[in-house]
């Protein structure tokens, strides 16, 4: 799947600017950034549920075939059998009313043909493939009987039923406990490789990103800001906000106090993302950025590749770069 | 779920269960004129006119000498066939609009709610009396009006709901699934909306019953012989201070059956709408 300056706009809010990815069959890529950064409209892109008032311009490809601005019929077709997507909250993601066996096997029937007992099998197997103990049972269950995470692996066997060959993960482990979340996480990863499947795996938590994912992308009002290999752009960030957003985290050694006697406080990237259509024209990040320099807020930062496949979008790194090009 | 029965009764509120008490009372009796009444509904005996109430007559007998009680009963009976096949035609044809609008949004909706206002801006009697003129009174026309005028209430209802419903996570799994509109409309909708729908039926009843009631007293009801609790009102009318009993059991039968059927939606509401339910705490 392939996205080229793919823009999402509500109005006067940009949601999603020039987002530009390309995900390959079994290679799991992270999108990490804060809440509102515009992960989950990127998610919603490549299952072409961008709700009506919502503008979508650019390319989406999916195996060469150009999506964008189809209708949903046509995006229809590819979900659940090309592209499959699970979700934050698996309670409210799963139908109070109807069993889990009813929910699960629908999409066998209806996408697969396949009879009811057919269905029920391969229901049956598709939750054994996920781990969920004591699977004909589980079929009879309503949603409220199992567990957070019971729910959640309803759900990832409900995205697998069709066989999909990409797999958009929107905070699929934000609503469990962090316990749960790991296993859930090594879950995704092993059926990722098992299958070769790509997986899409949205998240503010870097540790699960990191533990998730080889590629990731980091966003923030709406860009992608940098994005490369997971180790190296963890490892040797270069876009200020992801060196900021690497810096917030909460960890053993910023605990206590520091040498001067103080104690040491949890670093912060210093003020709030401002609302959608408030957002600087030019680099999005402007205004909060430390290093800024007077063309941020005017001129849009383009990506530039850094090597080893990373690439971030800031003028600091244009200038360094330039400057290194001319000496 | 034995639990959950146990502990339903102790925090049923007032108005369900004197609704659900009344509601049982008339419809008991409707369902037992099937079968039995004290004496034929129709069966006129001139010289036992304006009998008082005693042990043959338990409430008297009207101007023709027929037995009140007999024609109460079938007159309920009446009353709750026309409510019941006129609320489900109705809701049936209200919902499913409700939920196409729903689903499909844009000017389908628009249009179809539009639509609804203009239905809601009709006076209903106005629009039977229209029907009855036209056709000639039936109670079948009585029916068809009272099913006709349900049919925006609901579809207001069913949208309404359903807008709120497609605004789930799990119709966004389901649509993630690759589940069409329809078919989600069917599955995940419809069963979600079931509980207000079927508040606002049991509302409607009362409102249906009123509407039979109203027509009968017009005459564009039951045609006699078949009796009729608005046409046994209207027939009193004229010998209100000669036998005020004639008009009063058939009103009171009415009001008994409005108040059952209203009391029992709005309890109904109580125990199924959680935002009311944690006013009412």
């Amino acid at each position: 799947m392939q996205l080229d300056r793919v823009s999402v706009a509500f109005g006067a809010a940009v949601a999603l600017r020039e987002a530009c990815l390309q995900i390959e069959p079994g290679t799991r890529l992270g999108i990490v950034g804060e809440s509102g950064c515009g992960k989950s409209m990127l998610g919603l892109c490549l299952m072409g549920m961008i709700p009506d008032a919502g503008k979508v311009s650019g390319s989406i490809r999916l195996n060469g075939k150009e999506l964008a601005g189809a209708p949903e019929h046509v995006w229809r077709r590819h979900r659940a059998r090309d592209v499959a997507m699970i979700f934050q909250e698996p309670m409210a993601a799963l139908n109070p009313l109807k069993r889990i066996g009813d929910t699960v096997m629908e999409p066998l029937e209806v996408h697969e043909g396949l009879s009811r007992s057919a269905a029920r099998a391969r229901a049956l197997a598709l939750f054994d493939e996920v781990g969920i103990p004591d699977p004909d049972s589980r079929l009879r269950q309503y949603p409220h009987e199992i567990s957070g995470g019971q729910r959640q692996r309803v759900l990832i066997a409900l995205a697998l039923a069709c066989n999909p060959s990409l797999l958009v993960a929107d905070e699929p482990t934000t609503a469990l406990d962090a316990n749960v979340a790991l296993r859930i996480i090594d879950l995704l990863v092993r059926l990722s490789e098992t299958r070769n499947m790509a997986l899409v795996f949205i998240s503010h938590d870097l540790a699960a990103v990191a533990r998730a994912t080889q590629q990731i992308a980091v966003m923030y009002g709406g860009d992608i800001v940098e994005r490369g290999p997971t180790a190296q752009v963890l490892g040797a960030p270069r876009h200020p906000y992801t060196i900021g957003l690497l810096g917030a985290r909460p960890g053993l050694d910023n605990r206590g106090r520091g040498p001067d006697g103080r104690r040491k406080r949890l670093v912060t990237i210093p003020g709030t993302v401002p609302p959608l259509f408030e957002l600087p024209a030019g680099c999005r990040f402007s205004g909060r950025c430390t290093r800024e320099i007077a063309s941020c807020a005017l001129q849009r930062p383009q990506p530039l590749a850094l090597g080893a496949g990373q690439v971030a979008a800031c003028h600091l790194l244009g200038q360094a770069h330039a400057g290194a090009g001319a000496s | 779920m034995a639990r959950l029965v146990v502990r339903w009764p102790a925090r049923l509120p007032v108005n369900l269960m004197i609704g659900a008490l009344l509601v049982a009372l008339v419809v008991g009796v409707a369902a037992l004129s099937l079968i039995w009444t004290p004496h034929d509904h129709a069966a006129m005996t001139i010289r036992n006119r304006f009998q008082p109430a005693d042990g043959v007559y338990w409430l008297g007998t009207d101007q023709l000498g027929r037995d009140i009680v007999s024609q109460l009963m079938v007159a309920a009976r009446n009353s709750m066939t026309v409510a019941l096949v006129a609320v489900l035609i109705g809701g049936s044809i209200g919902v499913a609009l409700g939920l196409l609008a729903s689903a499909l949004g844009g000017w389908v909706e628009d249009l179809i709610m539009r639509v609804a206002d203009i239905g809601f801006a009709f006076p209903a009697l106005l629009f039977a009396i229209m029907l009855s003129a036209v056709f000639g009174p039936s109670l079948t026309i009585a029916v068809a009006a009272i099913a006709f005028i349900n049919i925006p209430v609901f579809a207001r209802v069913a949208r309404a709901s359903a807008n709120q419903v497609w605004t789930r996570d799990f119709v966004a799994a389901a649509r993630a699934a690759g589940h069409g509109r329809f078919a989600i409309s069917r599955d995940h909708i419809l069963p979600n909306i079931a509980a207000p729908v079927i508040v606002q039926g049991t509302i409607e009843f009362a409102v249906a019953i009123l509407a039979e009631a109203a027509l009968s007293y017009l005459g564009l009801g039951a045609q006699p012989p078949s009796p009729s609790w608005g046409r046994m009102l209207s027939e009193a009318q004229t010998l209100m201070f000669m036998a005020p009993h004639l008009a009063i059991y058939p009103g009171l039968c009415i009001v008994i059956a409005v108040l059952g059927f209203s009391l029992l939606g709005d309890g109904l509401r109580d125990i199924t709408d959680p935002r009311l339910k944690r006013r009412r705490a």
